[in-house]
């Protein structure tokens, strides 16, 4: 997910209060190992399901990998990078 | 530093699934295959039987390697947009793989120039894929001649 997210950011996530849309960088479990937690991009929503995918198309593994994330797996929305300081921003 | 920890965050979630260098290219299985292609040469060429022992185990060895890379292009490489652009690849690798073994036991040189043309064609689409420009880093350009 560089160079939105790097290795250490400290990301504010919100749950979800609305659907997530195509763009937004939501935090979902792993379908393959639900304690797994992982944070991708939104690509496409469609019957009750997220298909998310990284930045880096080429090293990333996301729904290409492991299909669509049902809603209910999607844990939130990432809102704020508050660290470190040097990368504080906005990821909305 | 109360407040560091007090922000410090409780969860932790990867952003990134694997950490593969993200190098890819099919002239690696080719440089092995292609060892093959020599040792076949060189083992029918000799009437050294120490030699063509030896030649015999370093083949079989060359052979398993190309197929390693054969099979690190397929599985870690290629995506679903690749095959379904370029559906051919599916078996272009699963019978290259197969090639492999096939050249692992055989000590005739069509069976290694078999597997040559095997690893282009998969070559060919690893390039069409856009696999030079996404995969590897640039030559200076003095050693691109």
């Amino acid at each position: 997910m560089e160079p939105a997210l790097r290795a250490g950011d400290w990301i504010l996530v919100s749950s979800l209060s609305r659907p997530p849309r195509v763009g937004e960088i939501v935090l979902v479990r792993d379908p393959r190992d639900p304690a797994n937690l992982i944070l991708k991009r939104v690509a496409a929503v469609a019957d009750g399901a997220c298909t998310v995918l990284g930045d880096r198309l080429e090293e990333s593994t996301d729904s290409r990998t492991f299909g669509p994330v049902p809603l209910a797996n999607v844990l939130g929305r990432a809102l704020l990078r508050y660290g470190p300081v040097g990368r504080i921003g906005w990821l909305w | 530093m109360f407040l560091t920890r007090l922000l410090k965050p409780r969860i932790t979630a990867s952003a990134h699934c694997d950490l593969p260098c993200g190098v890819y290219d099919p002239e690696q299985a080719r440089i092995e295959a292609e060892s093959c292609y020599k040792i076949i040469e060189k083992y029918n060429a000799s009437s050294d039987e120490q030699f063509k022992t030896r030649a015999i185990l370093i083949k079989e060895e060359r052979a398993e390697l190309a197929k390693h890379h054969i099979d690190v292009l397929w599985s870690d490489y290629f995506k679903p947009e690749h095959v379904q652009k370029n559906p051919e690849i599916t078996e272009l690798c699963w019978k290259a793989a197969k090639q492999c073994s096939k050249v692992k036991g055989s000590l005739d040189i069509a069976d290694a120039r078999t597997l040559l043309e095997m690893i282009d064609k998969i070559a060919d689409v690893w390039t069409k894929a856009g696999g030079p420009q996404a995969t590897r880093v640039a030559k200076a350009v003095a050693a691109r001649a």
